[in-house]
């Protein structure tokens, strides 16, 4: 069996327009949550409502115009993302190799803008002349699509759709496939443009939106905060690597997976428990090898509990040496493309040996009481690490990363 | 009809009990009524009086339903106030 590496990442989120510049504003504890701009605030519930919206881009700077047209926002974070990632890794796929290379995305809600455009037209403006181009900017597919196109692909290309988990569950999907040696290399990560006044209100009667801000494990935690973005990795085999002299950013070490098939929105300890467990077992890992954990920690009084309890059940004594943070109070709640923002996190603070912090951690509440590196960044050492991501639906998928070999 | 026994209303037909057995000081944990049920009892609340209860009036795990029912009359009276 083949192992499988890292030697590119892109990234675009309210933290920057890059992996470098969302990297480094995750390791100065910055955030990109703010007061929300895009929707008049006027028309939420709750008119504070802050999220974690990307600003100033300029699609145009990263984008072929002539392609634009075809882009819901979705589709152009995974394409500024995949550019990156693609770049980083040196690799072409104008050869032999665009046939054995796949492209997986996860992704959530999909072309959610130029829908509720649509909609407002229809049901506001009472108009029906549409944009040509909507269903192929809305179809989930279109960031994959996009991605082959430009870069030549022909492998398996396709979307994964688990919710907040949709992420990790793609880079599962490409990691198999590498596997079973059906391809040699893969374009992998997920992305979400979901800060829309439709899902905004959605989220709201749902009532786990934060009146004030997210802050993940601590006391008087209120609620998630939205954010939106993509990041996107090269996968590769490490021998393709090494051949090649590329720069390896980490080595993806195991996936695990596993349905709650309990509660459609309440989490399950066991459910988590199990994902966590799975991708030690596919990594060959035993959990004291477990250094620094990327939680889930969306900041809901559900979740945060439930995964505490979750790493207990895992780690054992182990639990309270780890070093746990959610890097949500700073680019927000991805939802599809979460997954793939944390691992930007995961892989930085192996490459870097600082953990980013959790911020807004007002202080300790008795059902979270493990280290979940507050406030402030940590140096230390990071041989291993965990991304969990557990998704409405009680769909878990966690990713398992090792250092560079 | 007075709002404690509108609101018991809602409350027994989602929770599937006989309005007898909702007492003010139950939460609605307590009467079996959680997670995104314990929701669609406020959202149904909310349509029934046509306001918006916020989410510091809306603890399931500890607030007793005698509580929502005061936070309803709040928001009762801001309602006529406007």
């Amino acid at each position: 069996m083949p192992r499988i590496v890292i030697t590119g990442m892109g990234a675009i989120c309210a933290l920057g327009h890059n992996a470098a510049d969302t990297w480094q504003a995750m390791s100065e504890g910055r955030s990109g949550v703010a007061p929300i701009r895009r929707v008049l605030p006027q028309r939420l519930r709750n008119p504070a409502l802050v999220v974690a919206e990307i600003s100033d881009f300029e699609p145009r700077a990263f984008i072929d115009e002539a392609r634009l047209p075809f882009l819901d926002s979705f589709s152009q974070y995974a394409l500024v993302a995949a550019n990156e990632a693609i770049a980083q890794s040196g690799l072409s796929f104008r050869n032999e190799r665009a046939a054995r290379t796949a492209v997986v995305v996860g992704v959530g809600v999909a072309g959610e803008e130029t829908r509720e455009g649509f909609y407002q037209k229809l049901y506001g403006e009472q108009s029906t002349r549409f944009h040509p181009l909507g269903i192929v900017r809305i179809m989930g597919n279109a960031p994959p699509s996009q991605i082959s196109m430009t870069h030549g692909i022909t492998g398996p290309t396709f979307t994964v759709a688990s919710a907040c988990a949709s992420s990790n569950h793609a880079i599962a999907q490409a990691a198999l496939m590498m596997r079973a040696g059906l391809i040699d290399a893969a374009v992998v990560g997920g992305t979400e443009a979901c800060i829309t006044p439709g899902l905004l209100h959605a989220w709201e009667a749902m009532r786990v939106l934060s009146p004030d801000t997210c802050r993940p494990f601590s006391a008087n935690r209120r609620g998630l905060v939205l954010g939106e973005g993509a990041a996107m990795f090269v996968l590769e085999t490490l021998e393709s690597a090494q051949a090649r002299g590329a720069t390896i950013l980490a080595e993806l070490a195991g996936v695990g997976m596993s349905a709650d098939a309990g509660d459609i929105a309440a989490p399950s300890d066991a459910g988590a428990a199990a994902a966590m467990r799975a991708a030690l077992t596919d990594a060959g890992m035993q959990p004291s090898d477990i250094d620094y954990i990327n939680a889930h920690g969306t900041g809901t009084v559900a979740n945060d509990s439930t995964e505490t309890r979750a790493i207990h059940q895992v780690f054992g004594e182990h639990a309270r040496r780890l070093a746990i943070s959610s890097t949500k109070p700073m680019h927000g709640h991805v939802l599809g493309g979460g997954g793939a923002l944390e691992l930007i996190a995961t892989i930085g603070a192996l490459r870097t040996g600082i953990v980013p912090p959790t911020l807004n951690y007002l202080g300790p509440d008795p059902a979270c009481d493990l280290d979940y590196v507050p406030n402030e960044a940590r140096v230390m050492p990071v041989q291993a690490a965990l991304s969990n991501s557990f998704a409405f639906g009680g769909l878990n998928a966690v990713v398992a990363v090792r250092k560079a070999p | 009809m007075s709002t404690q026994q509108e609101v018991f209303e809602i409350i027994s037909k989602q929770a599937k009990i006989e309005i007898d057995a909702v007492k003010p000081e139950s939460t609605l944990k307590d009467l079996g009524v959680a997670s995104l049920d314990a929701i669609e009892v406020i959202f149904d609340i909310e349509e029934h009086f046509n306001i918006n209860l916020p989410n510091e009036d809306t603890d399931f795990d500890t607030g007793t339903v005698g509580q929502l029912v005061e936070a309803v009359d709040r928001q009762l009276a801001l309602k006529t106030a406007q």
